[in-house]
């Protein structure tokens, strides 16, 4: 390889992308390196870097490099082709800010917890004796005990508790509750008396509750986080997968530029074992294509000269290949997704928004009952009435509460990952279940979206290929399936003042005179076969008649027969003619056809199904079907349609087929399942407990143990959604216990 | 039972050795993949 490959990092724009400003005007990168394997590579690479660059920090695990550069004395170029020079495969990566945001939240999170255990364990040891002494301990082994007591406890408290003191003082100075204020509260007053009481050599004290507390609760609070992370994985994989320069290829040769400055309509080349930075066409023969990442479909994708090539999937051939670019940047169905996923993770789902709410005013509540239990037991003693507070605080904690929607819900979205599902919204796992009726569209949706031109008859004094030449040109660059039938037809000519009429086609203007590529006039149409017909126009004068024959999905019959099982009633509402419509209903039983629809008429049908209280969800692709999709209950939208379409939908069914439409239905309803149960569960739990926290039955550590078990109890409900999946949903695999079986 | 006073506080030294063992494991990264690392060997025999 060149050293011209990486002279592109050292662009200022490039460079700014990919590295991040740290202190003392440096900049720190990330950087993949293939064929780094063990130890002794992390040696060698090392040694590379000892020159320029600052605080290297190699990881094998994850094959990355990271470290920091200054701009004004060292290359980036040059450090990448040292490392190239020295057999590495280096690859920028794109900063990640939110990746190592996660990794220290995680490292955070476990020393805290283990510092709580430790402590924990170790406090309840000293305690021990004074749960069983009946007064025979020497008073001074006693005050020894509290002493050591006090002493491990505060790491506890105030490191390990930290998140919890942290976040009760924000909520405080915002003039707000949350759920640290009660947690605080209870640490704090069980460590302050206990601190007292040590201080004053007599007394009971709470040392063991203050820890246990805070232990169960990071538990709970880390299991959580993890459920959050494993939903957040993908997206992550996602953005991680952007490709940062590109190659393309102009006049002089070929040039690595960054993507930022691609355009359409350029050439672009792909090298085996890179993944296409751009979505776009093919221009060779055929190419075979990993789009695992985009799809979840493992196996290899072999595509055709003039197919949609995604920006993500990686060529598996052994040569180059080339294509046009159609969408960049933002543009690409990656970034969109991207973007989508993002935005679905920022926004909360309505009942999480009742559940806080309700936590707030039960917070409220809270503190008011703790107080009332002291002032009941005050009689009692300051000991007792102590206690009770302190039990009434912990026993009443709503965390499990806190913690029943956002734990269902990501364990959901992860589960409907792995079926290829993305739901765009979350607010869509609590529609769904309800869903009744499914309105499908037909072309691309309950049929493959791929059209081919079977057969083509000319009308006028033209000849066949300067028509389909026309045509071509007509519906360059466009998504709809009509559009893609022709794409792979070779075309020298150019329209200009392309434009798309719904219901339509497309017309454009070429050589100077106007064309139009569209739906024949009413009469005739349709083909008897179910086939669609559409007509070259020039002016008013029809040249030609394009016959393209479209195939029903493989997945689209059992699709239907799984939706019905669940009761759920289907309609076809096409604008297609109504043979072909009737055709396929017929192939697909399915009762309910409405051929020859516009927006409109579509929209309206969908309205009067809800007004008679049905819950509907609309699947379609194309621009026909946005406000459409956007009007019902539920929309899915199938992923290679075009881009506004996407936009709009709740669900995505990224893997290209339908077949994930009636597991994911099932897979909400046990969602939504879980989210009630959990929630039920919850109050009833803080309802039981009060009362014997009041009596003064429930001691301040039962109380910590109960609530922290209810916690893991109600995100260990919602794990078991996608722990279920595991076994039933994945067919067994041979070969995968290749290696057990050569092991015994 | 005069030797508690010297258990005791060697009880509670040892956990914050312990402690700063486990924060120092954590930190530097001990426990931030527990899973690849296991399907290495195979993964990379040749």
């Amino acid at each position: 390889m060149t050293g011209s490959a990486y002279a592109v990092y050292d662009g200022d724009e490039l460079r700014d992308t990919v590295s991040a400003a740290v202190p003392g005007g440096r900049r720190e990168v990330l950087i993949g390196v293939d064929g780094m394997h063990c130890a002794a590579c992390v040696g060698r690479i090392q040694k590379l870097l000892v020159d320029d660059c600052v605080d290297p920090r190699i990881s094998l695990t994850s094959r990355t490099l990271e470290f920091r550069f200054d701009p004004q004395r060292t290359q980036l170029s040059s450090v990448l082709e040292r490392l190239d020079r020295a057999g590495f495969k280096p690859q920028v990566l794109a900063q990640d800010q939110g990746l190592n945001a996660m990794v220290g939240e995680r490292r955070d999170a476990l020393a805290r917890i283990g510092v709580s255990v430790l402590c924990a364990m170790q406090v309840m040891m000293l305690a021990w004796p004074s749960y069983t002494d009946g007064g025979v301990i020497d008073p001074g082994i006693n005050q020894l005990l509290r002493w050591s007591q006090w002493v491990v406890a505060t790491p506890a408290v105030f490191y390990a508790g930290l998140p919890f003191l942290r976040g009760a003082w924000h909520a405080i100075s915002a003039r707000s509750l949350n759920m640290d204020v009660p947690v605080a509260l209870s640490i704090m007053i069980a460590y302050a008396a206990s601190v007292w009481r040590t201080l004053a050599g007599s007394g009971e004290t709470y040392f063991d509750t203050a820890t246990m507390f805070v232990m169960f609760l990071l538990i709970g609070r880390f299991l959580e986080s993890r459920t959050r992370a494993l939903a957040g994985e993908r997206l992550r994989r996602l953005a991680g997968s952007r490709q940062l320069t590109a190659q393309r290829e102009t006049a002089e040769g070929i040039e690595t530029v960054p993507i930022s400055v691609l355009q359409a309509g350029e050439r672009i080349v792909v090298g085996p074992g890179e993944s296409v930075p751009v979505d776009g066409v093919l221009l060779d023969a055929a190419a075979e294509l990993d789009e695992a990442l985009l799809t979840g479909e493992s196996r290899a994708v072999v595509h055709h000269a003039g197919e949609r090539l995604l920006a993500g999937s990686l060529n598996l051939g052994q040569s180059p290949l080339r294509l046009t670019a159609e969408g960049v940047g933002a543009a690409t169905w990656l970034a969109q997704i991207t973007h989508l996923l993002q935005r679905a993770q920022t926004e909360r789902p309505r009942f999480q928004i009742l559940a806080d709410r309700l936590a707030g005013v039960f917070i409220l509540v809270v503190l008011v009952l703790a107080s009332a239990g002291a002032a009941l037991w005050w009689h009692a003693g300051i000991d007792h009435a102590l206690s009770v507070a302190l039990a009434v605080l912990v026993a009443s904690c709503p965390c499990a509460l806190s913690l029943a929607v956002p734990a269902a819900i990501a364990a959901a979205g992860s589960r409907l990952a792995a079926i290829g599902v993305l739901a765009a919204r979350p607010q869509v796992l609590a529609r769904l279940p309800a869903v009744d009726t499914v309105l499908f569209d037909k072309t691309g949706t309950l049929t493959m979206g791929e059209l081919s031109i079977s057969e083509v008859t000319v009308q006028a004094d033209v000849e066949r290929d300067t028509c389909l030449a026309l045509a071509a040109a007509l519906e360059r660059g466009l998504t709809h399936p009509i559009a893609r039938a022709f794409s792979a037809v070779p075309s020298r000519l150019f329209a200009l003042g392309q434009a798309q009429e719904v219901g339509r086609g497309v017309r454009g203007c070429i050589d100077g005179k106007d064309y139009r590529l569209g739906a024949l006039d009413a009469s005739e149409s349709q083909a008897r076969d179910g086939s669609t017909l559409v007509a070259l126009y020039r002016g008013e004068q029809c040249l030609a008649t394009f016959k393209l024959a479209s195939t029903i999905r493989p997945d689209a019959e059992s699709t239907l027969e799984a939706l019905r099982a669940q009761g759920i009633a289907i309609e076809l509402l096409t604008g297609d003619a109504d043979a072909p419509a009737q055709d396929l209903a017929r192939q697909l039983r399915i009762e309910r056809v409405r051929a020859r629809q516009t927006p409109e008429q579509k929209l309206a049908r969908l309205r009067e199904l809800q007004s008679q209280g049905h819950v509907v969800l609309a699947v379609g692709d194309g621009i026909n079907d946005a406000p459409f999709l956007a009007a019902a209950d539920v929309s899915c939208a199938m992923p290679r349609g075009a881009a506004l379409t996407q936009s709009r939908a709740d669900l995505l069914l990224v893997g290209d087929s339908l077949s994930a439409l009636a597991p994911a239905r099932r897979i909400a309803a046990l969602a939504d399942r879980r989210v009630r149960q959990n929630i039920a569960w919850a109050v009833a739990y803080n309802l039981a407990v009060l009362p014997l926290a009041l009596g003064g039955v429930l001691l301040p550590w039962m109380a910590a143990l109960g609530m922290s078990l209810s916690s893991l109890l109600v995100v260990g409900n919602a794990l078991r959604l996608g722990a279920a999946d595991r076994d039933a949903g994945r067919p067994a695999q041979p070969g995968e216990n290749s290696l057990t079986e050569v092991c015994a | 039972m005069e030797i508690l006073f010297v258990l005791i506080p060697l009880g509670v030294t040892l956990v914050a050795i312990a402690a700063g063992v486990l924060i120092w494991a954590v930190k530097s990264g001990q426990y931030d993949d527990l899973e690849s690392i296991s399907r290495r060997m195979p993964d990379d025999e040749p």
